[in-house]
């Protein structure tokens, strides 16, 4: 029985990992632009694209297309900020609409490109490290935890210790006081943007090898990724980790030991308990509420 | 060479007539390929060509296809003494049952379809009222759409899940020493009926379930839990019920990264090459499943009432390299039947065909003479069952074990189904 609890332990780790990469980018472009990016999942699908396409297609090494995948949902979220975010800035429902727009966008150029089914990704590495009598972890779900412990650690360094952390924080927290000190509300939004799509990106081609790679996979992360933000609190970084983390345990552990769907509904529960009991979330504040 | 025949003494006219009049001959010989003033007969194809179950609709209208280009070269479908070209109007359902219900009004009233085929199960009730009020012949592949009121609903293709109790008949003639099982599904149309008819194959089979079936939600991604879950119970047989292909690589990939060591069982394993590049070789040996590869020898058999299969399948993959599944013959293989019927009734009009297919209470289906069979199952005979061939995985390739009867099994064991189905509310009078 130990084993078993190990093993969901494991488990867990892994999808708190990739889900807390999308939705911290998620809550940093909310916390700074103020828009809800619905195709916040599709930047995750665009991941798992590029690996499909450098990695299972030209045969590049999987690191080096992980990191091209970064640097191209980064500049496609950039792409957004400039054709999308900035002109509707002061029309938070119609960025909402526009990024609903754009996910059909990019389903639809992945599925004329790509075909509709499922695409293979080949396992970057089959290696699988034992760490008890039937407790067993894949070196690829390990370089997901892993990737996700740096690059979030990474993140947390950017925002606390460097200048454009500074700027970006205080343009969540007030934009009209940021822009009076002279921080550039259009240069914040798109650092924001960049790292918020690159996040996405990264944990989408991170675990291309090993999920089902097709134009809709997108919604079911992002299903879970609005759960992790509400439970949270809209717009803290800290709450959505911390969101992610829970979520991911309550919903491997039901999923064990009861049953996927009866996990489902209490994913749903806790967001109704959390809206019910706090409505900011764990760590949100009230006027992001 | 037409020189030195016209030096040896034939004349240029008695040449030209000879040649037109040996061309004419030959012509009467051969099968006429069709004109473009010939009539056409529209085959509506109603089944998701998107989405995460397009798998099981874009390569049966691919496979259609090719039926169609081969009929019509070879001289079309005889309706009255008058050829007719086939040609097969598409629309995405997306397995949606309100697309597929405007996909089916779509089909009828504007292309003119005299046949509409489907996939089925999670569409189905969309398209159900459309079938009453229009009498359009419908096919399925799953006859758990059936019921005494889906009098123009057949399903002569395939008897899904039904025929998935010969992998397990088989696995418990030729394995006796597996004893346990665990299986998972996803929690909707395809996936539950499945789970009861395993159930009832594993009782029948002396098989003991370790765990209550584990039901998994379709939008999920991460199998690791599931696998888990299946593998604490330290089973021998794990099985994956009708699981779609995305979740049965993902699933294949887990069994094989948390250790499993024994026998593997699911209805499909479309793409089944992918998921030997992401585990091995030897993982997936003897792997049982139910969908052959067309090219396999034991098709050739006299009983096999599919044309050409094996030229089939090399035609498949020259157009579609890797996309073979299990659904690329089975629609084609609908329309063989349907072909049949028509040329017999002499009319296409859904009646007449409905009433010349099924005359007799026999037909022949795609592995061989099968019965009109369902009415204790489905409240109506309108599946198409017989024989089913069994699938395995040998040194990296599908081969057919052997072809077993449904219609043998569910005599001695139909009680057995019929608890099963019960008891997940898919007997016909249960279901909404």
């Amino acid at each position: 029985m130990l084993d078993l609890f190990a093993q969901t332990g494991v488990n867990a780790l892994y999808a708190a990992a990739y889900l807390s990469l999308v939705a911290v980018g998620l809550v940093l472009i909310f916390g700074v632009m103020g828009i809800l990016n619905f195709a916040h999942g599709e930047l995750f699908m665009i991941g798992g694209y590029v690996v499909v396409a450098l990695y299972a297609g030209y045969q590049l090494p999987f690191a080096v297309v992980v990191a091209v995948a970064l640097v191209f949902v980064g500049l496609v979220g950039l792409l957004m900020e400039w054709s999308m975010f900035r002109p509707l800035r002061d029309n938070p429902l119609g960025g909402l609409v526009a990024s609903i727009g754009f996910l059909m966008i990019l389903q639809a150029l992945v599925s004329m490109q790509f075909g509709v089914r499922m695409a293979h990704v080949p396992p970057a590495t089959q290696s699988v490290i034992e760490l008890a009598d039937g407790v067993r972890l894949p070196a690829q779900r390990a370089i997901v935890i892993l990737a996700a412990i740096v690059l979030l650690g990474a993140l947390w360094y950017f925002l606390k210790r460097t200048r454009f952390g500074w700027a970006l924080r205080a343009s969540a927290q007030d934009r009209e006081a940021a822009a009076l000190q002279g921080i550039s509300i259009n240069q914040t939004a798109r650092i924001a943007m960049f790292i918020g799509a690159a996040l996405a990106g990264v944990a989408g081609a991170l675990t291309a090898p090993l999920v089902s790679v097709n134009p809709h996979m997108g919604h079911s992360v992002i299903v879970s990724v609005f759960i992790v933000i509400i439970v949270g609190g809209v717009g803290s970084l800290e709450g959505a980790l911390v969101a992610a983390v829970v979520y991911a345990f309550l919903h491997t552990v039901i999923t064990t030991f009861w049953d996927g769907v009866i996990a489902d509904i209490a994913g749903l529960l806790l967001m109704l308990l959390v809206l019910i009991v706090r409505p900011t979330g764990f760590f949100g504040t009230k006027d992001r509420a | 060479m037409i020189a030195s025949l016209l030096r040896s003494g034939v004349s240029r006219r008695t040449f030209l007539a000879s040649a037109a009049a040996g061309a004419g001959a030959l012509a009467g010989l051969l099968p006429r390929p069709l004109r473009a003033q010939d009539k056409t007969v529209k085959i509506g194809f109603l089944a998701p060509l998107t989405g995460p179950v397009a798998a099981w609709g874009k390569p049966g209208l691919d496979g259609c296809q090719i039926w169609a280009e081969w009929i019509n070269a070879g001289g079309g479908i005889n309706i009255g003494g008058e050829p007719h070209r086939v040609e097969f109007v598409a629309y995405d359902d997306e397995d949606d049952p309100a697309k597929a219900r405007t996909g089916a009004t779509q089909l009828i009233r504007e292309n003119d379809v005299k046949f509409v085929m489907m996939l089925g199960g999670n569409s189905w009730p969309g398209v159900q009222p459309v079938a009453e009020r229009t009498g359009m012949l419908f096919s399925t592949l799953l006859p758990s759409d059936l019921s005494p009121s889906t009098a123009t609903l057949i399903a002569p293709a395939e008897v899904h899940p039904i025929y998935n109790v010969t992998a397990v008949d088989w696995l418990a003639a030729n394995r006796p020493e597996l004893k346990t099982a665990v299986i998972c599904a996803q929690d909707d149309a395809l996936g539950l009926p499945s789970v009861a008819t395993y159930l009832a194959a594993f009782e029948a089979a002396g098989i003991e379930m370790l765990d209550e079936p584990l039901l998994f939600d379709p939008a999920t991604t991460d199998f690791a839990p599931v696998v888990t879950r299946m593998l604490s119970k330290k089973p021998q047989i794990v099985c994956l019920d009708t699981c779609y292909s995305d979740y049965v690589h993902p699933i294949c990939e887990q069994l094989f990264q948390q250790g499993f060591k024994g026998q593997i069982l699911s209805c499909t394993l479309d793409f089944y090459d992918q998921v030997i590049a992401k585990t091995s070789a030897e993982f997936m040996e003897g792997t049982l499943f139910q969908f052959p590869d067309f090219d396999d020898p034991a098709l050739n058999a006299d009983f096999i009432n599919f044309q050409k299969p094996n030229e089939f399948f090399a035609e498949y993959n020259r157009r579609h390299p890797g996309q073979w599944g299990a659904v690329s013959w089975e629609y084609a293989s609908v329309m063989d039947l349907w072909k049949a019927a028509v040329e017999k009734a002499g009319s296409a009009e859904p009646d007449a065909v409905k009433a010349a297919m099924t005359e007799g209470g026999e037909g022949l289906h795609a592995f061989g003479k099968a019965r009109w069979w369902g009415k204790d199952l489905f409240g109506i005979d309108n599946a198409l069952v017989g024989n089913w061939p069994v699938v395995a995985i040998e040194g990296g390739k599908a081969r057919i074990k052997e072809f077993r009867s449904i219609p043998d099994w569910y005599d001695k064991h139909g009680e057995l189904m019929k608890k099963h189905m019960a008891a997940y509310n898919q007997m016909w009078d249960q279901r909404g």
